[in-house]
């Protein structure tokens, strides 16, 4: 009897940690450090509502948003920027990528070399690529394409080679007991396993461009995102907004038609 | 005799499968090369100069002019971008961890189920710097307009892989809040936060890092950070202050991804760390929206 309520009573609740708390203090005080430092007001969410220039984005002056020479032209641009650097990207990022998994890595000075410079080429994000590239070797998609091309590389090894890590070592080992040489033995005995994720990320890596490529503009490199930069020194907000609905109707419909290949492939 | 043929039959090498198809796949890329280089107004001689242009920069960059950059707050923009990330994240987390339980098909009907949804891939179809485009006219140059971008930037993604994590709960406690007579509240407070409370936290963490990223490129437009540095350097061809610019910048970035990283993988794993590779990768699958 008295057993049984004994084990109906609640479990005592774990006490919280004086740890927990330093945490949760110090998170705190960041976070309202960090409000203060960005001028966190939520009034201003009612002067953005009520801002007298929302009344500049409509409306939108639809015949100069379909001509050739505003829209289509560069958008065409941007769409060819996306395409080069991803093939350009996730071609080199093959061979890298298997120099940088521990599965299949040459050796030990090739793994750390490799690794090391994605790391450091990966903390630079892809628009700083963009803005240096355009002031190494000028204004317009050249290079455009080649920032890109540098950031999908080194996403792609990221992504690909942890799944390279994660293959099957034993038809690796098969190869490596029955005397093939390094290449052979990765070719014969990771490689098909891991090429249709390696088709499935390189598809990501084109979504991602598409995105990357129609932003790429503001700095200089070419695409779409040049007219918007111009539009939006001359506060054309409207033709701005046209714009965007356009594009982003274009690469939505690209999105999904990538988005269910990706789905087939996996 | 009989047996003898029979065993040289079973060594045969089995016929190598057709490769004639293999052309029909490679013509589209070569397609897809030749046209997208059209548009890059490529010509052999920018081709060969390339190279060249970029050591010439790269050679001006060294030694990196720290103590100019140091002098002129770049220290204060670096953070000021750090800045930016946390709140804009925080914001998203926090608009989009509700908005997450009345998107996830286990948990919510359907009428407010694909509305939310829309909204989620609305939001994340437009990048930040777009974002930010449209909202400085508004909000004016500066840190909050980043902030804004950032955060709301941070709710389609955030929301989405809420949404994702609720969608995979085990639904054992919800029925269980339903059979002591809770509401639908408490059964998400019970039955779900719980459970998906760990994952949700670490794809905060996980796009916090992405943020840090994002607020320094935001600053190239104006809308507060970093990026302003650089470009205003990069403008003035002053080339080894660029260099500190980018390497103060890519050391706060690995700092914080190292930083989170290791948070993400105490928060998923335990104190113990048992098995660390299924789960990163795991979450590298879901992050990436490629599931097996």
């Amino acid at each position: 009897m008295n057993d049984d309520t004994k084990t109906s009573e609640r479990p005592v609740k774990p006490k919280p940690r004086a740890r927990s708390f330093l945490i949760a203090l110090v998170l705190l005080v960041l976070t309202f450090w960090a409000a203060i430092k960005v001028s966190f007001d939520l009034s201003t969410f009612w002067e953005v509502w009520s801002n007298p220039i929302w009344s500049k984005f409509w409306p939108i002056p639809w015949d100069w948003v379909f001509t050739k020479k505003n829209t289509f032209d560069p958008l065409i641009e941007t769409l060819q920027i996306a395409v080069a650097s991803t093939l350009l990207g996730c071609l080199v990022a093959l061979p890298v990528s298997f120099a940088m998994s521990s599965l299949t890595t040459p050796n030990k000075i090739v793994y750390f070399i490799s690794k090391t410079v994605m790391n450091l080429v990966r903390a630079v994000p892809d628009l700083f690529w963009a803005k240096l590239l355009v002031t190494a070797i000028g204004i317009g998609a050249f290079a455009g394409a080649w920032s890109l091309s540098i950031f999908s590389l080194a996403v792609m090894v990221k992504l690909f080679s942890e799944t390279v890590d994660a293959a099957d070592p034993r038809p690796l080992e098969a190869a490596r007991s029955s005397g093939a040489r390094h290449l052979p033995a990765v070719k014969t005995g990771v490689f098909p396993t891991v090429f249709p994720s390696y088709v499935a990320y390189s598809l990501y890596i084109f979504e991602l461009n598409i995105r990357a490529s129609v932003v790429l503009g503001l700095v200089g490199a070419g695409g779409v995102g040049r007219v918007i930069e111009t539009q939006r020194q001359f506060f054309r907000f409207d033709r701005i907004l046209g714009l965007l609905i356009i594009i982003f109707g274009i690469v939505w419909v690209i999105e999904q038609i990538s988005v269910s290949l990706r789905k087939r492939l996996v | 005799m009989e047996t003898l043929s029979n065993t040289s039959i079973s060594t045969q090498r089995p016929p190598a499968p057709k490769t004639s198809h293999r052309w029909l796949i490679a013509l589209p890329f070569f397609v897809a090369i030749i046209w997208s280089v059209t548009g890059l107004d490529i010509t052999l001689s920018r081709l060969l100069d390339a190279p060249g242009d970029a050591w010439a920069i790269l050679r001006q960059m060294v030694p990196p002019a720290f103590n100019e950059v140091y002098k002129r707050g770049a220290v204060g923009k670096i953070f000021e971008s750090v800045y930016i990330a946390w709140i804009g994240t925080i914001i998203g987390a926090l608009v989009s961890l509700p908005l997450a339980f009345l998107a996830a098909h286990n948990v919510a009907p359907i009428w407010i189920r694909s509305p939310v949804r829309q909204l989620f891939n609305a939001i994340r179809a437009v990048p930040e710097l777009i974002l930010a485009v449209i909202l400085i006219p508004v909000t004016g140059l500066g840190a909050w307009a980043g902030t804004i971008a950032i955060g709301i930037h941070s709710i389609g993604t955030l929301g989405k892989w809420a949404c994702e994590s609720i969608e995979d709960i085990d639904e054992g406690p919800i029925e269980a809040t339903k059979a002591c007579g809770g509401k639908w509240v408490s059964g998400m407070r019970w039955g779900v936060l719980p459970q998906v409370m760990p994952v949700i936290s670490s794809y905060w963490l996980f796009r916090f890092e992405i943020n840090v990223r994002a607020s320094a490129v935001l600053g190239m437009i104006g809308a507060g950070g970093v990026g302003s540095e650089l470009v205003s350097q990069l403008s003035f061809r002053n080339f080894p202050a660029a260099s500190a610019v980018l390497i103060m910048t890519m050391a706060v970035v690995l700092t914080i991804d190292s930083i989170s990283a290791a948070v993400r993988r105490r928060i998923i794993k335990g104190a113990d760390n048992t098995d660390g590779n299924s789960r990163t990768l795991e979450a590298i699958t879901d992050l990436t929206g490629i599931r097996s």
